[in-house]
């Protein structure tokens, strides 16, 4: 049985079609790599798994119990997590409250429940080393850290719950490269712990290097669906544009 | 170059600061000011200190002091509330009706009188999160709706006279210590602890901060706005009845301007006026900077027109420290 | 990080001593105003100075920012109290605002005096307060004048119709000063008919709008009647701009200094001056009179006179010397 499985999801906004039945599975430690060009249907596919996003049609399950009803929160409880590629955080609070938010543990004082800074600071800091970033203090508003230093908070807040699903939307695409390495290592990581993780990006090489399975989506449809070792470059490549000039752009990507 | 390290030996002020900042949820400059500017009073005027005179501060302070607890949410999530001054005015009147007009007994009364007060909460959370109208739009149409009904309700007269046990709120003094000044020390405490410490108040903090963020953390963002608004009206009504109570009447004429006011001790408290920032004890410290200051020069004869100088450049001063700050400590 | 913390307080202490104030003197006299910045509190502000200079007392006078800022005008009024006079002579905003002050005053043996006859003594007997004296012009009386004025100009035999521009709604003032001219006019000259009573809001363009839109309905229109000067200006403009200059007789109430030259050059015809100046003096010698342990009489009611251009040009009037 697949971790994830997405059949026949469609989505229109007002009159202008997205999604027409697209079709995705993620095993328990799988890595997928979903490409294909902008505004293929790649984000809101995966609003759409978190929940942020309704599907006009078709059905999602995780580990066979159907989520589709379920809000964004309840599908985060179930161990869907994503890291957004703006990172979504909450720039003037500490590293703490972010890992935690919406999450956050509670004590009982006087009747009153509050909220377990304590835990809470701990918590996070024992993530934080997990991980092995390092930032200047937990305590700070996490908008006075570096770019890389502020997607290990993002990161570490998707990890801190023991997801099962991890989707990543270009987490490298704002990196340095020896950033990019560990963003990499940490998606290795996660797949030896049984940990399905979904992949967002245009970095084909880096797809190419870490994933198992590649699903190309070209004009809301899953175009085609590669495994990663029997695949080139340029079969990516002809995927996501389609025919035509695939030469030209497959020698632009190895390029790049 | 050879530029000395001195940044790693904080200095104790930045410890504290640091402390102060974990701890309170208070920047320490907020203190210092108030402190100073009590000492500056206190050296000028004779008056200044004695233990009544403290208290008229705090009386002062306490009508403003609960809307600008009201305000600190509103604006720490991002929205914004001008509402709460007409507010107060037409809670304070519906509690007057209730109570003299309807011969209503006082629980019934002042439950009215907050009751409506978070009425107007609710009818403005609503139309901002269901139909969609930015919050400046809909309580600047509530800033005039509530104070013509105020007008239309009492006539356009202050409705004079309420019971014994109403006024005892407004002008009892059990311990020798003012009931509104007992009363707002109580709902800051209250609402201290539920913005710094409770998940309604991190949520609350996070939606200002970054509402997209709060969105896919699973919060959802639009019932807490809409409890926000109505929390606001609430206290915005709890502040009506301290004034009604006070003056022994529902005056429809009652608070206006006073959601500047309100805004403004917020902000000198270190409110982010955009949201993700905001704790209500250094909104109260913001408050008591703004009492201080009008009390002293009060007492120093000074007219009130340079009172309204003095806090418009405290107000100034205090956002142009903050920024100053914030890009100090965010440069790396 | 501290220095500017500093720099803060140095600048505050500047402000404040920019703005410096003698110390209290025992046996001084607290006077709390409304709002200096309207001409007529301004005036009788002036004359509560010039008494109190008159009759060398110390004396120290606040007010408020805007004439509807009622709680503030109370916290004015605790704060003042610290300094302990001797006596407080308040304009209070409305019959009910400063109560809780005055109350601890009389507790503290303070005298307590009403300016301008702000407080109801029904609501004082109801609070158990009892100051010392009430003292301002009586309202319904002004109102009154100026019917008189009115039809010793018309005839009493004279018909037509005549308008009315209220002050705020609610407001208690304007309330008794149209009540006086409405009661005073339907005694001396039934024929004169009053087709509208409208609120002017104490708003000259408000009453400029409502004195057109009569117009219009009631071309015929003999009197205006408007509870203060300023809205009586606005009367004139419209009355003027619609080409009936002199031929309407508008009366305003409070004779300020725009009300003066409006009637100096024939637009205006008259003003029931109010004397604010005459009211703060004589306030301040009653006071003094009282602290010294003379008796006073509980109302004092200060005369109200007509101003015409006749009066000004003959200049014989004694109270002239009180308009300002």
């Amino acid at each position: 049985m697949s971790l994830l499985d997405l059949s026949g999801i469609e989505k229109s906004f007002g009159s202008v079609s997205v999604l027409h039945g697209v079709d995705l599975t993620v095993g328990a430690g799988e890595v997928i790599g979903l490409v294909g060009d902008n505004g293929a249907g790649k984000s809101t596919l995966m609003k759409i798994v978190t929940g942020m996003y309704q599907a006009d049609r078709g059905s999602i399950t995780l580990e066979g119990d159907n989520i589709l009803e379920l809000t964004p929160g309840e599908r985060r409880a179930r161990g869907i997590e994503m890291i957004y590629q703006d990172l979504a955080l909450a720039k003037q609070q500490d590293v703490a409250s972010n890992i935690f938010l919406g999450r956050e543990p509670t004590r009982r004082v006087l009747g009153m429940s509050l909220v377990d800074r304590r835990k809470m600071k701990l918590d996070a800091q024992k993530m934080i080393d997990r991980l092995g970033a390092k930032l200047p203090a937990i305590t700070r508003p996490v908008g006075s850290f570096s770019g890389g230093q502020q997607q290990s908070v993002a990161i570490a807040r998707a990890l801190t719950f023991n997801p099962k699903i991890v989707i990543m939307d270009e987490p490298t695409a704002a990196l340095a490269v020896r950033e990019v390495q560990s963003v990499l290592d940490l998606i290795r990581q996660l797949k030896s712990q049984g940990i399905g993780v979904i992949l967002i990006s245009h970095r084909l090489n880096d797809v190419l290097s870490v994933t198992d399975r590649i699903i190309v989506l070209r004009q809301g449809r899953a175009a085609a669906n590669l495994l990663t070792k029997e695949t080139t470059m340029p079969d990516i490549v002809s995927a996501i544009v389609g025919g035509g000039d695939v030469m030209v752009a497959a020698a632009h990507e190895a390029q790049g | 170059m050879a530029t000395p390290q001195i940044q790693s030996v904080p200095s104790l002020w930045a410890r504290l600061q640091e402390k102060s900042i974990e701890q309170l949820h208070i920047r320490l400059e907020s203190i210092v000011v108030l402190v100073g500017l009590a000492a500056i009073m206190a050296i000028l005027s004779p008056f200044f200190l004695s233990v009544s005179n403290f208290m008229n501060i705090l009386l002062a302070t306490s009508t403003i002091g609960v809307l600008a607890i009201a305000a600190t949410f509103v604006l720490s999530s991002g929205g914004l509330d001008l509402s709460i001054g007409s507010v107060l005015g037409l809670s304070g009147v519906v509690g007057a009706a209730f109570a003299v007009n309807l011969g209503m007994p006082t629980p019934i009364a002042v439950l009215a009188t907050i009751g409506a007060g978070a009425l107007a909460g609710l009818v403005n959370g609503w139309v901002i999160t269901r139909g969609f109208v930015p919050a400046f739009i809909v309580t600047l149409g509530m800033l005039g709706i509530a104070r013509g009904l105020a007008l239309v309700i009492s006539d356009g007269r202050v409705i004079y006279g309420l019971p014994d046990w109403m006024l005892f709120l407004g002008q009892g003094r059990p311990f020798g210590i003012p009931m509104p000044v007992i009363i707002l020390i109580i709902v800051a405490i209250i609402m201290h602890i539920v913005l710094a410490y409770t998940r309604y108040g991190r949520h609350t903090l996070a939606i200002g901060d970054n509402e997209n963020a709060a969105r896919t953390a699973g919060i959802n963002v639009e019932f807490h706005r809409l409890t926000l608004y109505t929390l606001s009206g609430g206290l915005a009504g709890l502040a009506g009845l301290l004034f009604a109570t006070r003056i022994n009447s529902g005056d429809p004429t009652a608070g206006i301007t006073y959601e500047l006011t309100a805004i403004t001790a917020a902000i000198i408290g270190g409110t982010n006026l955009f949201g993700g920032r905001g704790s209500i004890l250094g909104t109260m410290i913001g408050a008591m900077i703004m009492g201080v200051l009008q009390n002293g020069l009060n007492l120093l004869a000074v007219q009130s027109y340079y009172q309204q100088m003095a806090i418009g450049c405290v107000l100034v001063l205090a956002v142009f420290i903050d920024q100053f700050q914030q890009r100090q400590e965010t440069k790396v | 990080m501290s220095n500017i913390s500093k720099n803060r307080a140095v600048g505050m202490a500047l402000l404040v001593s920019l703005a410096f104030a003698a110390p209290a003197k025992a046996g001084e006299y607290g006077i709390l105003m409304k709002t200096l910045s309207n001409p007529f509190w301004g005036a009788m502000g002036a004359g509560v100075e010039a008494g109190a200079q008159g009759a060398s007392v110390d004396y120290y006078i606040q007010a408020v920012e805007s004439d509807q800022a009622a709680e503030s005008q109370l916290n004015v009024c605790n704060t003042m109290l610290e300094r302990k006079p001797v006596a407080m002579i308040t304009a209070a905003i409305n019959s009910t605002n400063l109560l809780p002050c005055l109350k601890s005053a009389q507790a503290s043996g303070i005298k307590v005096v009403d300016l301008d006859g702000n407080l109801d003594p029904a609501i004082l007997d109801a609070e158990g307060l009892e100051i010392t004296f009430s003292i301002g012009s009586n309202n319904v009386l002004a109102g009154a004048q100026g019917a008189e004025y009115m039809v010793s100009q018309l005839g009493a035999d004279a018909s037509g119709p005549v308008l009315v521009i209220e002050g705020l709604s609610g407001n208690i003032t304007g309330e008794k000063r149209a009540r006086g001219f409405a009661d005073k006019l339907a005694e001396l000259a039934p024929g004169l008919e009053i087709v509208a009573s409208l609120p002017g809001d104490w708003d000259r363009g408000k009453a400029a709008n409502i004195t057109n839109d009569i117009m219009t309905r009631n071309p015929d229109l003999v009197g205006i009647f408007a509870a203060n000067d300023g809205m009586a200006l606005g009367a004139v403009e419209s009355v003027f701009a619609a080409g009936k200059g002199g031929d309407v007789i508008i009366i305003g109430v409070d004779g300020n200094s725009d009300a003066v030259k409006s009637i100096n050059a024939g637009r205006l015809t008259a003003s029931v001056a109010q004397l604010p100046y005459l009211v703060g003096k004589q306030a301040l010698e009653n006071v003094k009179t009282a602290v010294e342990g003379g008796s006073v009489e509980s109302v004092v009611i200060v005369p109200t006179l007509v101003l015409t251009k006749d009066v000004i040009d003959a200049g014989t009037e004694p109270l002239l010397e009180f308009v300002k």
